[in-house]
């Protein structure tokens, strides 16, 4: 088993600029390092339709309401950052802020696995002695000999779907042949329940038994951390 | 008389289902729409059942009614599939639940 950079598409490049806008990774760090009221806050802002940040804080009482954390409190300023800059996710028209939404996953789940272990790299392809290799590279790898990880970052649960899962469980099979150990999973920024449904009418022949599923209310798995 | 648990579940599945019907339009997904409507109506109701008869949590009032106001301005059925997802939580959590 090995990793390789994967190569560069039309796709790719015109992601790459989205990658690196300064947004994507302030959005991340952010998140990184919020509670789950605070990223179901920043799902329901970057999904959104008001652009209006009082609703959102209506929306919220218990980031903002009266028994919230005051105003200068290290909690309220990130709820307010994390509004602050879902907003501007939101703002950047419909095609913009979907393609932005997949790259700040992605990155959160980057800086979060970093936490734990590594290296972490992006955008990777995994081949394997004698398997055709695939050409879609999975989001984030940790490339640790005896402790390899693959995970594709999803918005939402709509975007957990048979090709990803089956591709999935395929890398984790092309390891075992070779003896090695691969941890495969998805991580979705959305509600535990609704990926689950979603899974299990879309996995097909797929054991889910192999497959990690890191919902919105289990991101602080990824760093090893408890949810907070 | 209070606003009670019971009553703002009620707003909540009712902006529920006008997700449900911006939704509906997007036929491919019509399975995933019946099971979000089933896996969030039973946490919802379970929610009502439990505390129903409890007053709303501080907040919570607005809160759902600020979450309908959404519901009810999202035309893109897309968006509608989305925020079905959405909505039973940020409503969860504003009545004190877990989400």
């Amino acid at each position: 088993m090995r990793f390789m950079e994967a190569r560069p598409d039309g796709r790719a490049v015109v992601y790459a600029h989205i990658q690196a806008d300064p947004l994507v990774q302030r959005a991340a760090d952010l998140l990184a390092t919020a509670t789950t009221t605070q990223r179901l806050l920043a799902r329901a802002v970057m999904n959104g339709q008001s652009t209006d940040p009082d609703r959102w804080r209506t929306m919220f009482p218990t980031l903002f309401g009266p028994e919230a954390p005051p105003p200068g409190d290290s909690a309220r300023d990130r709820s307010e950052a994390i509004l602050s800059a879902s907003l501007e996710v939101a703002d950047r028209g419909e095609q913009t802020r979907s393609q932005f939404r997949g790259a700040i996953v992605e990155a959160m789940a980057e800086c979060l696995l970093a936490q734990r272990t590594g290296p972490v790299h992006r955008e990777r392809r995994i081949l394997f002695d004698g398997r055709p290799s695939e050409i879609h590279p999975y989001d984030v790898t940790v490339e640790r000999e005896g402790a390899a990880e693959a995970w594709d970052c999803k918005w939402g649960a709509r975007g957990i779907k048979g090709d990803v899962i089956h591709q999935l469980d395929d890398a984790r099979r092309g390891a075992a042949d070779e003896g090695e150990k691969l941890l495969v999973g998805l991580v979705v920024f959305d509600a535990r329940r609704s990926c689950e449904v979603r899974l299990v009418r879309e996995r097909g022949p797929v054991a889910l038994e192999g497959l990690r599923l890191i919902a919105l209310e289990g991101l602080d798995r990824l760093a090893g951390r408890k949810p907070a | 008389m209070s606003v009670t648990v019971a009553d703002l579940v009620a707003q909540a599945v009712a902006a529920f289902g006008v997700l449900a019907a911006t939704a509906e339009p997007v036929g491919e997904e019509l399975q995933y729409l019946v099971d979000l409507e089933t896996v969030w109506g039973a946490r919802l109701r379970a929610v009502a059942a439990a505390r129903g008869a409890e007053p709303a949590p501080r907040g919570a009032e607005a809160a759902i009614e600020a979450l309908g106001a959404e519901a009810a301005a999202i035309s893109d059925p897309h968006r509608a599939i989305d925020w079905m997802s959405t909505l039973p939580q940020v409503a969860l959590v504003a009545l004190g639940e877990t989400a």
